[in-house]
């Protein structure tokens, strides 16, 4: 079997999935973000897949924008993080609980 | 080619890095002149764009930038608003400790992106420019790095605005797959066919969702009272106005501008949407007390009350609703500036960000005290003041489109009912100023000149723009009158 379009675009949106629910079910904010990352890469995929099957190479140049912003993304999160756990000694989202009313 | 459309955002860009290298040969002490001067060169940048140096009408980059009157609105709007942000971080200096030329540069950088939005003409320029603000703001917004308040609401705006590039990029990929293209031009040209294809519209929801996030609608707007709170004053002010303007300028050009006949069919969920924020706001700000909260849940409400002028150009072709915006969002600049230079300068010298620590401000300086009230009343929409005549055009707007159609005279009540609430809790802040009970602290708060110039600039421009708005409209009704795409067939009247 040749795998086709919609078996890339399938695995896309599983992975999207994927990532989804570790933003949403997982407590730790470093794992939170490894989901963030793979919601990026699952339109990455997308976007090679539809590049390759269309034959148009203008998706694949919007992924190298897109791993480009998404490593600046990483730099940045990571500092962030990194900062706040020196601070509170936890990276825990149930910790976030200095701004309310 | 025409590289010379660019010159504006280069010019920004360089000036960002040649703060940072400036940043090397200035002593400590004398940071806040680096500001000053930086602020210097951004009204000279904003003096160009405006008047001679204009850029011209044109597009470069296979179509990816163009520039035209929208363009041009938007950026003078964006340098005006990055030039008073540097202006209130040279007020608010003492509370960031190291690190002030960083800041500097990095709301340059913001602005350039901001810049590059008001451009952008391609779905790969809108993702990248609205990335540069955002990535930006994950470092402006937790610039206080002593400060949990100020990290916690870097890491909050950090996750959630993750969350929402991260379904725009994928709604990108499902757009691109459908049209074979990202630029707005050809999604125009093909929008009919394209109508029909469930994938390209769920490409554009989620493409929706990456812009609703930026300018907190319902229900993208969770992150905005804790990042608003928690961010230091100057950085909330930008988030405020700069990166809320970013993400209607891109909504107006591809939604209104580009496909005019998904957004008819979609005239309910901006409808439900609409409404659902102007009551989150108003609702959710009566019972607060700090005062930058108030303000993430008024510009909330404001989002709100912006989205009529989308709700009124689903319904109707005519151009009433983003002409209204536009207005509205001129009007909003001068409003939400002046509010937060006045935070910005009261920061140094008042404990916290309490409504009830303005108390006795009436006394200890005037002019802070005059110049936020004159932004609360406008933010109330109290005439003369700007705020009053935008709503006045937009709720006109949905007027215009609301014979036959009930649920446009709800959405116009609940924007008066809206109105009417915000009311309530703006006068609460009036009240803490001029009749807040007895303050311990009774001592002057000196006003720098800078602060001055800008707080007496926004306020002309609020009472200017509420009395004699009609130049402000014609600017708005050209920017509008050359959105639409001539490849794109007349909007249909929505099919009911």
């Amino acid at each position: 079997m040749i795998p086709g379009l919609h078996h890339y675009l399938i695995v896309s949106a599983l992975l999207f999935s994927l990532g989804l629910l570790g933003v949403v079910a997982r407590r730790n904010l470093f794992v939170v973000y490894m989901g963030l990352e793979l919601m990026l890469n699952a339109a990455n995929l997308a976007l090679v897949a539809f590049s390759r099957f269309h034959n148009n190479l203008n998706g694949q140049v919007m992924v190298f924008f897109i791993i480009t912003v998404a490593a600046a993304e990483v730099a940045v999160g990571l500092a962030l993080l990194v900062a706040l756990y020196r601070k509170r000694q936890t990276a825990h989202v149930e910790d976030l609980t200095t701004l309310k009313l | 080619m025409n590289y010379s459309l660019i010159t504006l955002e280069f010019l920004a860009a360089l000036l960002g890095l040649a703060v940072l290298v400036a940043d090397l040969w200035v002593p400590s002490t004398a940071r806040r002149a680096l500001g000053l001067g930086l602020a210097a060169a951004l009204s000279c940048l904003l003096a160009l764009a405006v008047g001679s140096l204009a850029p011209q009408s044109g597009s470069a980059f296979s179509g990816m930038f163009v520039v035209d009157d929208l363009a041009r609105y938007f950026k003078g709007f964006f340098l005006f608003a990055g030039l008073a942000v540097v202006l209130m971080a040279v007020e608010f200096a003492p509370k960031f400790g190291a690190g002030l030329s960083e800041f500097f540069s990095l709301t340059v950088f913001a602005m350039v992106g901001m810049l590059c939005a008001a451009s952008a003409n391609d779905l790969a320029l809108l993702f990248v420019s609205l990335e540069l603000v955002t990535v930006t703001f994950y470092v402006l917004n937790s610039f206080q790095r002593t400060r949990l308040a100020s990290l916690e609401a870097g890491v909050k705006y950090l996750i959630l605005g993750g969350v929402s590039s991260a379904f725009m990029v994928f709604g990108i990929a499902l757009v691109f797959g459908m049209a074979n293209s990202t630029n707005f031009a050809v999604l125009a040209a093909k929008q009919k066919e394209l109508a029909g294809s469930a994938v390209f519209l769920v490409g554009l929801l989620l493409i929706l969702v990456g812009l609703g996030f930026k300018i907190a609608a319902v229900p993208l707007q969770m992150w905005a009272p804790d990042v608003y709170q928690g961010s230091p004053a100057p950085a909330t002010a930008f988030l405020a106005i700069g990166s809320k303007a970013a993400g209607f300028v891109l909504l107006i050009r591809l939604f209104i501008g580009a496909l005019p006949q998904v957004t008819a069919e979609w005239h309910r969920l901006f409808v439900v949407m609409s409404a659902a924020t102007i009551l989150y706001g108003s609702l959710c700000a009566i019972p607060q007390r700090n005062l930058k909260r108030l303000m993430g849940y008024s510009s909330i409400a404001n989002a709100g009350y912006l989205l009529l002028g989308l709700v009124a150009a689903s319904y109707t072709a005519t151009s009433a609703g983003p002409t209204a915006m536009l207005v509205y969002l001129g009007g909003y600049a001068f409003t939400v500036l002046a509010a937060f230079a006045v935070i910005s300068a009261l920061a140094n010298h008042v404990d916290g960000d309490d409504i009830s620590a303005l108390s006795g401000l009436g006394q200890r300086s005037p002019v802070l005290a005059a110049g936020l009230t004159a932004a609360i009343v406008s933010l109330a929409g109290i005439p003369p003041m700007a705020g009053f005549f935008g709503k006045v055009l937009l709720i006109q707007g949905v007027l215009a489109a609301a014979p036959g159609h009930p649920e446009l005279y709800a959405l116009i009540a609940v924007a008066v009912v809206g109105v009417v609430l915000s009311l309530y809790y703006y006068f609460g802040v009036i009240r803490a100023i001029y009749w807040g009970g007895q303050s311990a602290n009774l001592s002057t708060i000196p006003v720098a000149l800078p602060t001055r110039l800008l707080l007496g600039s926004c306020v002309v421009g609020m009472l200017v723009l509420g009395v004699f708005p009609q130049g402000l409209v014609k600017l708005a009704d050209q920017a509008v009158a050359g959105l639409s795409h001539p490849a794109a067939a007349a909007p249909v009247k929505a099919a009911h």
